[in-house]
């Protein structure tokens, strides 16, 4: 049986790890086990919010094989949308949310002879699923974790449970004093590299590494696209004439959601491309990772869990 | 009997530089690099060339020509196997590599590189030379090399194999299956296919 959610959790745990990021323990209400995940899976949790609906990616950050916890680790952002803002704020320990089954856009490659985790920040969280997974498989791996300086203990104590005798290295010193060509130039051949965190940091890591001579399908970035609002606009749907306004704090996928309107959508990061709408005018502000330079130049395609529209309106054809 | 129509035979292009890769390691099947493999333009003196020469005699370890060309010659292919098994241990991230020569050569290069942990995006491979296909018998698991007709003897159990075009790129080998199992002794006659 194919699992399909959505799952209801009690909130089981609440773990304030510094000033702005908290770790959250889901347990499955009705107990049980939740389905299994695959080492760098996230869930969709559903956040209601001032009459919104929104529903944010979090990485799991507990291990493939726990299935009677669920845990995330999530940012207080200043500029949040309001869903880091609701969890930090509005749960509490006892609270019953919704997520739905995980899912995986950032899986480990078989293949690899070596695996070289680089993330920066918060990106850490997938990579805290990973490393138990390589371990247990007894598979080689470097985990390098970029943060500022307050924060590296932080991370220490997050990555202390695994680090006895790995190669693990926190560099709070900032982007300056970290080697990222020299660690790329210098792995194995058969070396896949995985990076999670600012987007700066992943577009550094996948041109150096193309500049190395790494080959595309050897550099795996995790991308949660940029649902970040933006002005408000209006989307036309051409089929069925719908007009549906789309605010400043919301994505085009979620004003089509709170319409009733059962947009199609999967990831809601811009990765997966399921959303993919066909657009008939109006320019778009593409966000996503999904659709290629060229069709985000020919403008005839939106994907709406991220993108925008830069004009007013925008027809679609949907 | 020439197109069975089966569409997973791999198919081969011309050798040229890759750019993105930062080291380019060539290995050729035989003494010197065939023109046929080579696509316009091709650039020796970019690619550090393994040779196999087929000679028993002394040979020098590394031969820089004129051109500034790296050439290394081995005396056989099992050589030049052992060579690059131990050179891709010890090898970074940015290798391509390049090969050319007979389908057997090829795919036994592929192999190497697999178990190497490299993807198809860095190897490029371009048969050059016979067409002579090896052969894999199905039902004794034993290879036939230098194949070039439609039916051959398997050299392990005797059966007639009918020569499939389905090619394995784990066995770098032709699937050869019996061709008179439903009516033992009617063989056909074989065609001269694969020179």
């Amino acid at each position: 049986m194919i699992a399909s959610g959505p799952i209801p959790v009690r909130i089981h745990e609440i773990e304030q790890l510094s000033p702005t990021l908290k770790r959250f323990a889901f347990a499955p209400l009705h107990g049980g086990a939740l389905p299994t995940p695959s080492a760098g899976a996230h869930v969709l949790v559903t956040l209601r919010h001032e009459g919104r609906v929104m529903k944010n990616a979090y990485s799991l950050v507990s291990p493939p094989e726990s299935r009677e916890r669920y845990e995330i680790i999530v940012r207080h952002v200043a500029q949040s949308r309001g869903g880091s803002r609701f969890l930090h704020q509005s749960v509490a320990r006892g609270d019953v949310i919704e997520i739905g089954v995980p899912g995986n856009l950032f899986p480990l490659a078989s293949k690899a002879r070596k695996h070289l985790l680089i993330a920066g920040g918060i990106g850490i969280t997938p990579l805290l699923s990973y490393v138990p997974a390589l371990k247990a498989r007894g598979a080689r791996f470097e985990l390098h974790q970029l943060c500022t300086a307050d924060e590296a203990p932080v991370f220490e104590k997050l990555l202390a449970p695994h680090a006895a005798g790995e190669d693990i290295f926190i560099h709070g010193n900032g982007r300056a004093a970290f080697d990222l060509a020299g660690i790329l130039a210098r792995q194995p051949l058969g070396t896949h590299v995985y990076t999670c965190g600012p987007r700066a940091l992943m577009d550094a890591v996948i041109t150096s590494a193309a500049a190395l001579g790494w080959p595309a399908g050897k550099i795996h970035r995790e991308s949660f696209g940029d649902a970040s609002g933006g002005l408000p606009f209006k989307a036309v749907l051409a089929k069925s004439g719908i007009e549906v306004q789309v605010a400043d704090n919301q994505t085009l996928l979620e004003a089509l959601e709170a319409q009733g309107i059962a947009a199609p959508c999967l990831c809601r990061g811009g990765a997966c491309g399921e959303c993919k709408l066909e657009v008939l005018d109006g320019e778009v502000e593409h966000r996503d990772d999904f659709l290629s330079a060229a069709e985000k130049a020919s403008q005839k395609f939106i994907m709406p869990c991220v993108s925008r529209a830069r004009t007013a309106q925008v027809v679609l054809d949907f | 009997m020439s197109d069975q129509g089966i569409k997973s035979r791999p198919k081969y292009a011309p050798l040229e530089l890759d750019p993105a890769g930062r080291h380019h390691l060539l290995l050729v099947e035989g003494p010197a690099l065939p023109a046929e493999a080579l696509a316009e333009g091709f650039e020796p003196a970019a690619f550090e060339t393994w040779t196999v020469v087929n000679r028993s005699a002394l040979l020098p370890v590394q031969v820089v020509d004129a051109q500034g060309e790296s050439v290394r010659p081995f005396r056989a292919k099992g050589h030049l196997f052992s060579a690059l098994e131990e050179r891709l241990a010890r090898e970074t991230m940015g290798l391509r590599l390049y090969a050319t020569g007979s389908e057997p050569f090829l795919w036994d290069v592929a192999r190497i590189a697999d178990a190497a942990g490299m993807s198809r995006q860095e190897i490029r491979l371009a048969q050059a030379g016979s067409k002579a296909r090896r052969v894999f018998c199905v039902h004794c698991r034993t290879y036939g090399e230098g194949v070039t007709t439609s039916i051959f003897t398997c050299g392990g159990c005797g059966a007639s194999l009918f020569v499939r075009d389905h090619f394995s790129r784990r066995h770098a080998a032709y699937m050869g299956v019996q061709v008179d199992a439903e009516v033992p002794g009617a063989v056909p006659d074989a065609e001269e296919l694969y020179a």
